[in-house]
């Protein structure tokens, strides 16, 4: 008997063999990585996936991007314990990558670590604030609450109850708060100019433990929200927030607003509802960045990426044009400061 | 054909494993054979590699032995992650509010914080099992829940590190921390000593005896004299000791400080080394090293070969399936040897 599992075994091997004779090396077009002339760029994620449809994705896109503007090589490390950040840079470090990219706020500190032990590559730090400045490690950081503000901002415009939401990740990853707190003082600034008194929004966190990675609870979160008579939601923090706009969705009537990235795009399921998206252009900054860390302009501490809304899409024909023009009219106000976003940073 | 021994089933059930994981891996378009000798030249292949297998190992022989010992007196302890954390945010504690001890007091000490802690949590599922009779799967599980929930608490308001954003307590002293012995992480050999320990106290003692009495039959131990109550209770407790030993060793060698995140995973990855290992103290030690290999060469793997890291967890699904599995002790005509993974939810 087992000589005949042993001979299955073998035989079905020796198959597998044939499947894979047909398969491409991966691992050609790296070769040149750590000699002279190659410029080679390494991202190492959070504990999500390059396909997260937020933060990972657009970190990878731009790096993407940005290797391909500089005719560099990119590739990526997908981390599944935090306590492996500092294993992963290494392995790029190890390699002679040039520019290594770490993804996240909850990896600040393996970075600045690994920006010590390897002080010739250049680092750049997602959502990574520099209270000290290091010469080779960038942050690049977002205003994230005037992105909230103006997402905020358009929710009071478009709320008929009055009562707006928001479905976040941790308060204790400070983005978050900001994205949170500034889209509730953008709903405050319309209800003022509106002469309306609405509600304060509801600012609903995650515990911190799975903050980013719990559509369960975003779900449910926002479906109690619907029950209450919240129209206008804001889904921020990963699937977490994701969770929160599939379920609103499924909700006629009511409004979602994604976060990161246009979400239109990467959430689909969710265009029923989405409005748009306070978006932060990682993809931007991170080719920005590769850019600068190429030719060698780049500056340690921090490096100030853009925000914006995504557009309506779908949405155009039924927001009202003085909306639109209101909220058009706004966007640079907030972005240059002539209208602060009231929130403590 | 002769008798099959103990290592048959947990052999083969890596190898199926390994072979089915091949073909998912070539499903992507990577050559598996690629794939596998990069995981095992990156664990087993070099000092560096094998360094940090044990270390990834340390905590996984001890959940693993928390399950296994229990396993051994008929309970299935579900519970070792939680216990696991309480142990590692005990001994997180002990590791940073005790100023100015020496290493040698304060090591042990810590330790002692993370044992006793991991045995509390353990101690309420097992004293249920005894007094009331509710089942420990049950009860091991929600504790999980509550442990989690609690430690995250605790490390976000009590124990919290002052001015910073982050959920987690202060670094530990580094008259705490476990040093490195000959280059390999010492907390290896007070994992593997507590293997050895515990394979002494069942084979040679009497209380090993009636541990194993009662695992096999609870109601002939009974008749026989043993104290059901007392063997669930004490099996509960050493396993829920051994498993919060497992947190510590891994705060106050590996991460310095309680962070909800650090410890995913390790509990239940103790049940797979413990049935993997098929409930033998010995014989958690090369499944943990099997296991802590596969994990720390996992994203090596994806920085070769482009393999996603899951593939390690796909992996170890499959090694559990195949192991508790009993088609394939059937398909290798072997008796179902060893130990029954529960004692059924009558008992």
């Amino acid at each position: 008997m087992l000589k005949r599992l042993a001979a299955i075994v073998a035989a079905l091997s020796l198959s597998l063999f044939g499947l894979v004779a047909c398969s491409s090396d991966s691992s050609t077009s790296e070769a040149d990585c750590g000699s002279e002339g190659a410029f080679c760029i390494g991202l190492v994620t959070d504990t999500g996936k390059v396909d997260d449809k937020s933060f990972n994705q657009s970190a990878w896109e731009g790096a993407q991007e940005g290797a391909e503007a500089v005719g560099g090589f990119a590739k990526y490390i997908e981390t599944l314990d935090p306590k492996d950040y500092a294993t992963n840079i290494g392995q790029f470090a190890d390699a002679g990558y040039n520019v290594i990219i770490g993804v996240g706020f909850l990896m600040a500190e393996a970075m600045a670590t690994a920006a010590a032990t390897y002080p010739d590559i250049k680092f750049i730090g997602v959502d990574q604030f520099q209270g000290t400045a290091v010469p080779n490690l960038t942050g690049l950081v977002f205003p994230e609450d005037k992105a909230g503000f103006l997402a905020g901002y358009l929710a009071g415009n478009i709320t008929t109850s009055g009562k707006t939401g928001a479905v976040l990740g941790t308060d204790v990853v400070p983005p978050v708060r900001y994205f949170g707190e500034g889209f509730r003082n953008g709903v405050a600034y319309a209800a003022k100019e509106l002469g309306k008194n609405y509600p304060e929004t509801k600012l609903v966190y995650h515990a911190p433990d799975n903050a980013f990675n719990d559509p369960a609870w975003g779900g449910a979160t926002a479906k109690q929200m619907l029950s209450q008579g919240y129209d206008v939601i804001f889904g921020a923090g990963g699937n977490t927030g994701n969770g929160a706009l599939l379920q609103i969705a499924k909700t006629p009537g009511a409004y979602c607003i994604g976060v990161d990235t246009d979400q239109w795009g990467t959430v689909p399921e969710a265009q029923p509802c989405l409005v748009t998206s306070a978006m932060k252009l990682i993809d931007k900054g991170v080719a920005a960045l590769i850019a600068q860390a190429k030719d060698g302009s780049i500056a340690g501490g921090n490096y100030f990426g853009e925000v914006g809304l995504a557009p309506y899409h779908d949405f155009e024909s039924k927001i009202s044009m003085e909306i639109q023009d209101k909220v058009t009219a706004l966007v640079p106000q907030v972005l240059d400061g002539t209208v602060p976003t009231g929130v403590k940073l | 054909m002769k008798k099959l021994t103990g290592l048959t089933v947990p052999l083969f059930s890596v190898l199926i494993a390994l072979f089915f994981g091949g073909i998912m891996i070539a499903i992507q378009g990577i050559n598996p054979f690629l794939a596998y000798e990069v995981l095992f030249t990156k664990a087993f292949g070099s000092v560096d590699g094998i360094a940090s297998t044990l270390a990834k190992a340390t905590p996984l022989i001890l959940s693993g032995l928390a399950v296994a010992i229990c396993l051994r007196a008929g309970l299935f302890n579900i519970g070792a992650q939680g216990q696991l954390i309480s142990g590692a945010l005990a001994s997180a504690w002990a590791g940073y509010y005790f100023v100015g001890l020496p290493s040698l007091v304060h090591i042990p000490l810590a330790l002692l914080f993370g044992a006793t802690f991991g045995a509390l949590v353990a101690l309420i599922a097992g004293a249920l099992k005894a007094y009331r009779g509710v089942h420990e799967v049950i009860t091991t599980i929600m504790l999980n829940s509550m442990v989690i929930a609690m430690a995250d608490y605790l490390a976000s308001t009590p124990f919290k590190e002052p001015d910073q954003p982050l959920t987690r307590t202060p670094a530990i002293q580094e008259s705490a921390r476990i040093p490195d012995l000959l280059g390999l992480p010492f907390g290896f050999f007070i994992a593997v000593a507590f293997s050895i320990a515990l394979w002494w106290l069942l084979k040679n003692t009497t209380t090993g005896f009636r541990i194993e009495t009662i695992g096999k039959n609870r109601h002939a131990g009974w008749y026989a004299g043993i104290s059901v109550k007392r063997v669930i209770i004490l099996s509960m407790l050493v396993g829920g000791g051994v498993a919060g030993t497992a947190g510590a060793i891994e705060t106050l060698s590996i991460t310095g400080r309680f962070e909800p995140a650090f410890n995913a995973g390790l509990g239940f990855d103790g049940i797979t080394v413990a049935l993997l290992g098929r409930a033998n103290p010995i014989g958690v030690i090369p499944a943990a090293i099997l296991i802590g290999g596969m994990r720390a060469a996992g994203s090596t793997v994806q920085f070769r070969t482009g393999v996603s890291p899951e593939i390690v967890d796909l992996l170890l699904a499959l090694i559990l399936f195949f192991v508790t599995a009993p088609i394939l002790a059937r398909l290798l005509k072997s008796r179902h040897d060893g130990v029954s993974v529960t004692s059924g939810w009558s008992n």
